[in-house]
């Protein structure tokens, strides 16, 4: 399997505050990364910076071969496009109904037509069940509800890669379940997806590797099976210990 | 850095003042050819003076009637060109010479000393006395000027009988108003004691007004100060010598008092039967039209501009930004008056034909400008981040994203902002009337002139002025509320 994204000595620092250090990672096309870690670690910004909503300080980003970086706008654009994100707040656009916030990009970006975006949108809506709210607003549906329109939004742009900055910590406890399976869903489909997320239960099952961040480098990594039964190193220990009790 | 490019910027903005006053005067006198070649004569004067200048309705319009008027009118027939009449504040006239926006003034204006040194006069057309106005009521108190001790005297300002007053009358106070009417109020309500004023103008006042009187307080007159001349441009000795040819044969036949001086009291009179304000009902419209206009144009020029000012002053680049800083903080630290007049004398001495209406609204939308881009700034900034982030996570580019994103949510947020904006400007816009557009406050000169009512004008423009801003406020609201719904 090729290395759909490439991460080279990848650093980023706020002012003085060196928040990622040199970080050499490689995501393989159809893979499931669930990245974890203490809060603070730097997780965010690590996956900011695969998009490069963050700007790396050092390194690079590399996606199906092309830097990330010292492109033009458009360029990143054009990249950016293949590259779908859902964030902790959901971020939906309150100024446009369910429909028009999954339209809006294929329409401008992808220049579809209407009655083509219109088709793909509703077939989104239905693959996260929200077939009945597509005339709704944002302001007017549940947290949940509001998180599977916004992946289904960004699914509609076609994405290699799916990437998520802790989905479900912003919801009603019982709202978790309804987005996991959506997530799990499209993990069984095939699409790639690097996940920050503190859902153990989910990284156990779905991910095919964990990668464990902490004071803003990779510390460690495996498969569920091993990180979570024989962690190597002191901080992973240290962190299972606390979250599992 | 940021403090250099900002003084660069004053810099920049003080030689944009100063250029347009240095190269008016023209090499040789070509004044009379240029005043033929464009086949019209501008000529300024302060339409509230009768029966030197003032205005009258005839068959519904609203003309500009008396001596001078009548004088203007046979030179440019003498000339052979036709007149156009520029009304404005007697304070401005001589700026508006000076700046080429008017060819010449008549204004029942004195050759002074002083205003000989920026100015060409003609020979004195005619000569008046300086007489003061006063409460009937006052008429046993008030005789001579020994009588005024201690008292208030009001005078136009920059006139002949302001410096009279401030020389001949030292234990006064003098108190300066642009309007002759305004004066004429002060008088009434005892803000003043007396209004200095030249005989002719000040009889017509007194016919019109029962509580008013004439007096001769006496004032020590240099007969050369006290006539009236015309006044041009300095070096403009072609059109003196013209003038003074038409001057010499309206004495000749005494057209002055056989002729111009009887039309305009007819005038007087015809204006001071028609006092009911339902006769000026058309003044009053005319003023709204134009308040109307200049404010709807300027919220239009105003958003478009303070939208561009607030995306520069969002700009990631620090000269951009700088550039907008400025302009904004430097428009909102200076007053709209200044502003009006600057763009009115000071851009208007470069682009000659620029005419007061434009230059008002020039001045009006730039202004709103500044403080739209404030409140459209605000409301973008109000756009949580996270709005931004999702936007280019799709792949849209910045200017998508300001465009379906962030300006629509922007907007919805600031309407109320912008609503109040258009409100206050059809009040602001009425600092338009100092530079002559003929807007409601302006009108409301004119009807204050014509009818030599002060305070009853002034209550309905003001009554006017609510009714468009209540007005506007609930259409505002109405739309508002609708757009909360959807
Ligand atoms: N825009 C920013 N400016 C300055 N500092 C920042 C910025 N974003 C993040 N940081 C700092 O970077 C560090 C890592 O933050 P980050 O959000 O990546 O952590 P995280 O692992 O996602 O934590 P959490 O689990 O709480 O979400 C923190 O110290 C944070 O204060
Ligand atoms: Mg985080």
């Amino acid at each position: 399997m090729p290395n759909l994204i490439e991460v080279q000595n990848l650093g980023k620092s706020f002012g003085d505050n060196e928040v990622l250090k040199n970080i050499n990672e490689s995501v393989k096309k159809g893979q499931v990364i669930c990245v974890i870690g203490p809060s603070g670690s730097g997780k965010s910004t690590f996956l900011r910076c695969l998009n490069v909503l963050e700007t790396p300080s050092t390194g690079k980003v590399l996606f199906e071969g092309n830097s990330l970086t010292g492109i033009s706008e458009s360029e990143l654009n054009n990249l950016r496009e293949k590259m779908g994100m859902v964030f902790q707040s959901f971020n939906l656009f309150p100024n446009m109904n369910v429909i028009e916030n999954i339209k809006l990009a294929p329409l401008r970006v992808k220049k579809i037509s209407d009655t083509e975006a219109t088709q793909r949108a509703k077939e989104l809506l239905e693959r996260v069940g929200l077939a009945d709210k597509a005339e709704q607003y944002p302001q007017s549906l549940s947290g949940g509800q509001q998180q599977r329109v916004a992946i289904a939004r960004a699914l509609a742009m076609n994405p290699e890669v799916m990437l998520f900055d802790e989905p479900t910590s912003a919801l009603d406890p019982e709202m978790v379940g309804e987005v996991l399976k959506v997530m799990q869903d499209l993990a069984e489909s095939g699409m790639t997806m690097v996940v920050v997320t503190h859902e153990m239960g989910f990284a156990k099952e779905v991910a095919d590797e964990i990668w464990f961040m902490a004071d803003g480098s990779i510390q460690e990594k495996g498969t569920p099976e091993t990180f979570f039964k024989t962690p190597k190193t002191e901080r992973a220990q240290d962190f299972l210990s606390k979250i599992l009790n | 850095m940021k403090k250099n490019k900002f003084f660069l910027f004053i810099i920049i903005f003080l030689l944009a003042l100063i250029i347009p006053f240095t190269h008016v005067k023209a090499a040789s006198d070509n004044y009379l050819q240029k005043v033929k070649d464009k086949g019209t004569l501008v000529v300024g004067t302060s339409a509230d003076y009768p029966p030197y200048e003032f205005t009258a309705k005839e068959n519904g319009k609203t003309k500009y009637v008396g001596l001078d008027i009548s004088i203007a009118e046979r030179f440019a027939k003498d000339i052979g060109v036709k007149l156009k009449i520029r009304n404005m504040n007697f304070d401005s006239l001589l700026v508006a010479l000076e700046t080429h926006k008017i060819d010449m003034v008549i204004a029942g204006m004195n050759p002074t000393p002083e205003r000989k040194t920026s100015v060409a006069f003609s020979k004195i057309y005619y000569t008046g006395n300086q007489y003061m106005l006063i409460n009937k009521s006052d008429a046993a108190r008030f005789k001579k000027i020994k009588d005024f001790k201690g008292q208030t005297i009001g005078a136009q300002t920059g006139s002949l009988q302001y410096s009279l007053v401030k020389q001949q009358m030292k234990g006064n106070d003098v108190k300066g108003l642009a309007k002759l009417n305004d004066l004429v109020i002060a008088l009434q309500s005892h803000k003043v004691n007396a209004v200095a004023m030249e005989e002719a103008t000040a009889k017509a006042f007194a016919e019109n007004n029962r509580n008013l009187k004439v007096i001769n307080p006496g004032f020590d007159i240099d007969a050369s100060q006290t006539g009236s001349a015309i006044g041009f441009s300095k070096g403009a000795d072609s059109l003196v010598t013209a003038a003074n040819k038409t001057i010499d044969e309206i004495k000749k036949d005494n057209l002055i008092n056989k002729k111009y001086i009887p039309a305009a009291a007819k005038n007087m009179t015809a204006n001071s039967k028609k006092k009911s304000m339902m006769n000026y009902w058309t003044y009053f419209a005319k003023g709204i039209e134009y308040t109307l206009i200049i404010t709807v144009v300027s919220v239009f020029f105003g958003f478009v501009l303070g939208t561009l000012f607030a995306l520069m002053r969002l700009s990631r680049s620090k000269f951009v930004h700088g550039l907008a800083v400025s302009y904004i903080e430097f428009v909102r630290g200076t007053p709209l008056m200044v502003q009006v007049m600057f763009v009115y004398f000071g851009v208007g001495a470069v682009i000659q034909s620029l005419p007061a209406l434009v230059a008002g609204i020039i001045a009006v939308s730039l202004n709103s400008a500044a403080y739209v881009a404030e409140v459209i700034r605000s409301g973008i900034e109000s756009i949580p981040s996270g709005q931004t982030e999702a936007s280019r996570s799709l792949g849209m580019s910045q200017k998508e994203t300001y465009r379906y994103i962030i300006i629509p949510q922007a907007l919805k947020n600031i309407w109320p902002a912008l609503g109040n904006e258009f409100v206050t400007l059809i009040k602001e816009s009425s600092i338009v009337s100092i530079i002559g557009v003929t807007d409601l406050m302006y009108q409301m000169q004119l009807v204050q002139s014509a009818t030599y009512k002060g305070v009853i004008p002034i209550f309905i423009t003001m009554v006017i002025y609510f009714l468009m801003t209540f007005g506007l406020s609930k259409v505002l609201g109405y739309f508002e509320g609708k757009m909360k719904h959807a």
